[in-house]
């Protein structure tokens, strides 16, 4: 139980450290979820194929380059914490991804008929 | 690591609406920190409580007690302006983190309705209840805390000079952050030809006793990236039997080193240097001296009390804790032994094993419970088992997440975590986690 109250103030101290970025994303990805619900004949389920697949290739880029942005190298992964760890961090940058792609397909898709 | 006596710089301004959203934010876990601390109810108290040193555990427990009690008076005693996040030095003494990334200001953290004194203490009186400040001013207190640090006793290395740090190959890692970037130039220049490297560890009692390991690592890691390492020989001297206190640590490091050829030579105390001629004095325990050629030194400083603790009536009179002035605390209850009104925490207390912020992060909930359990007219009921954590860096990306007790055993937080496994994870937790975990400490909240 302490551990996971650590680790939610970790991110939370993490999160003041960037708030103005994570407060940009946050209303512009409200925006663009508004304006795509607003869309007459907004086709949603077209939208989440894309934004999977957008969501897997950031996954995947993410995966490759945090060791190197964080001055290590996949080399120095060891043994299975380090690779349950780097998974976890690659699906959030990749989950963020595919959640700005979602609204933006649904904007820039075509309109549902009938 | 709590602070030191070290010399002041500027802190960084802070933008007025910059703190005010910051404050605003800051506020915003409350909800979560009440159920963090379900456990803490508060006690209703005219008390004056002074704390002694305003590192990461007088602040923290400033913020604490400033939670749990309802109209105490709080007193911070400590002239710094800047808080250094200690834990950060290694990093930039290896050229890992810019300097900026150590210094905040004291004042961001302190709880609201604190007194601030802006002065050192220079004597404790425990039989009348008053600190002096460097200042002349006398102070009484219902109850003290002790967290002033350590004192870096450089004055026992003849010939050293804090302002050479940088410069003809020395460095030293501990007195400040402007000392850990010039640590880090020596160590730039030294590694584009290589040469001989001197590492150091002395007798005492340390702050952060895995430091001068992480630096050795480094230092070989940085000379192997540069291609200077055929051309060079690292040796660590060690004024002990030993590395590292905990044997299972101890063993590991040495094979490491076996297998990297960084040498060890052991009883070999530091104690002068020739810093133009780049030689250093080792004296072993019979008194012998030997003159060491370097191009590369790292001066561990021997540690101990500072004055105002040393030579007052809070130190331990006997047994080992007693040459170098430490606070005399029962190691459980980190209570005074003879004066039930003061309690220690950090650096300063002599009880067994090396401290680091993670001995602050696990006694700092400890001391503020126990205290205000004596303030209730109760005895102390929480008992603080020695828990110490160290990042052992092994190279630039890699690390061991070691963790262990009073007794040396090693007592990871989490079990998948192996303690003597080098690894990615914990290189990350010491370069973007553990800061901000630090901070939350600092806030009293975890």
């Amino acid at each position: 139980m302490y551990e996971i109250w650590l680790v939610l103030n970790i991110l939370w101290e993490i999160a003041l450290g960037i708030w103005p970025l994570l407060a940009a994303a946050a209303l512009a990805w409200v925006v663009l979820m508004i304006l795509a619900a607003r869309r007459p004949g907004a086709c949603w389920r077209s939208a989440w194929r894309p934004a999977i697949v957008v969501a897997a290739l950031v996954a995947v880029a993410a995966f490759l380059l945090v060791p190197g942005g964080t001055r290590s190298s996949l080399a120095n992964l060891s043994y299975w914490v380090d690779w349950a760890n780097l998974a976890a961090i690659a699906l959030g940058f990749g989950a963020a991804a595919g959640a700005f792609v979602l609204p933006l397909r649904v904007l820039t898709g075509s309109r549902r008929t009938g | 690591m709590t602070r030191t006596s070290s010399p002041q710089s500027a802190p960084p301004p802070t933008d007025p609406g910059r703190r005010r959203w910051m404050a605003a934010l800051g506020a915003a876990p409350a909800l979560a920190a009440a159920a963090g601390s379900a456990r803490a109810d508060t006690v209703k108290t005219k008390a004056h409580i002074v704390i002694a040193g305003s590192g990461l555990g007088g602040i923290a427990v400033a913020n604490r007690l400033s939670k749990r009690l309802d109209g105490a008076r709080i007193t911070i005693v400590d002239a710094k302006e800047v808080h250094n996040y200690q834990p950060g030095y290694t990093l930039v003494a290896t050229g890992v983190w810019p300097i900026d990334k150590v210094s905040d200001r004291n004042a961001d953290f302190h709880p609201h309705g604190i007194e601030w004194v802006k002065e050192m203490v220079a004597e404790f009186a425990p039989d009348t209840n008053t600190v002096v400040t460097t200042g002349g001013r006398k102070i009484a207190y219902d109850f003290l805390i002790v967290a002033t640090g350590v004192h870096l006793d450089y004055a026992q290395i003849e010939g050293m000079d804090l302002k050479a740090i940088g410069s003809n190959g020395l460095g030293s890692v501990y007195p400040n952050a402007e000392a850990a970037l010039a640590t880090w130039n020596a160590m730039d220049t030294f590694r584009a030809k290589g040469g001989a490297a001197v590492m150091t560890l002395p007798a005492t009692p340390l702050k952060c006793a895995g430091a001068p390991l992480k630096m050795t690592f480094m230092l070989r890691d940085r000379l192997h990236q540069a291609g200077t390492l055929k051309d060079s020989r690292v040796t660590f001297h060690s004024a002990l039997s030993n590395v590292f206190g905990v044997k299972a640590v101890n063993d590991n490091v040495l094979q490491r080193w076996k297998d990297l050829g960084i040498g060890v030579e052991y009883t070999q105390k530091l104690v002068g240097v020739d810093i133009g001629a780049r030689k250093a004095v080792f004296a072993n325990p019979e008194g012998e001296r030997s003159t060491v050629s370097y191009d590369y030194l790292h001066v561990v400083p021997p540690m101990r009390a500072p004055d105002a603790v040393k030579n007052s009536p809070l130190a331990w009179k006997d047994g080992p804790f007693a040459a170098g002035g430490w606070l005399e605390v029962d190691k459980g209850t980190l209570q005074h032994r003879r004066y039930p009104n003061v309690f220690g925490l950090g650096d300063i207390n002599g009880t067994p094993r090396g401290k680091t912020a993670a001995t602050v992060k696990k006694s700092v909930p400890i001391v503020a419970d126990n205290l205000v359990q004596v303030i209730a007219g109760r005895s102390p009921a929480e008992t603080f088992d020695g828990y110490t954590s160290c990042p052992m860096i092994v190279r630039e990306g890699s690390a061991m997440l070691i963790e262990f007790d009073y007794e040396g055993r090693l007592t990871p937080s989490l079990p998948m975590i192996e303690p003597l496994q080098e690894s990615y994870f914990a290189w990350l937790m010491k370069v973007r986690m553990l800061k901000p975990a630090y901070q939350a400490v600092l806030k009293g909240r975890v």
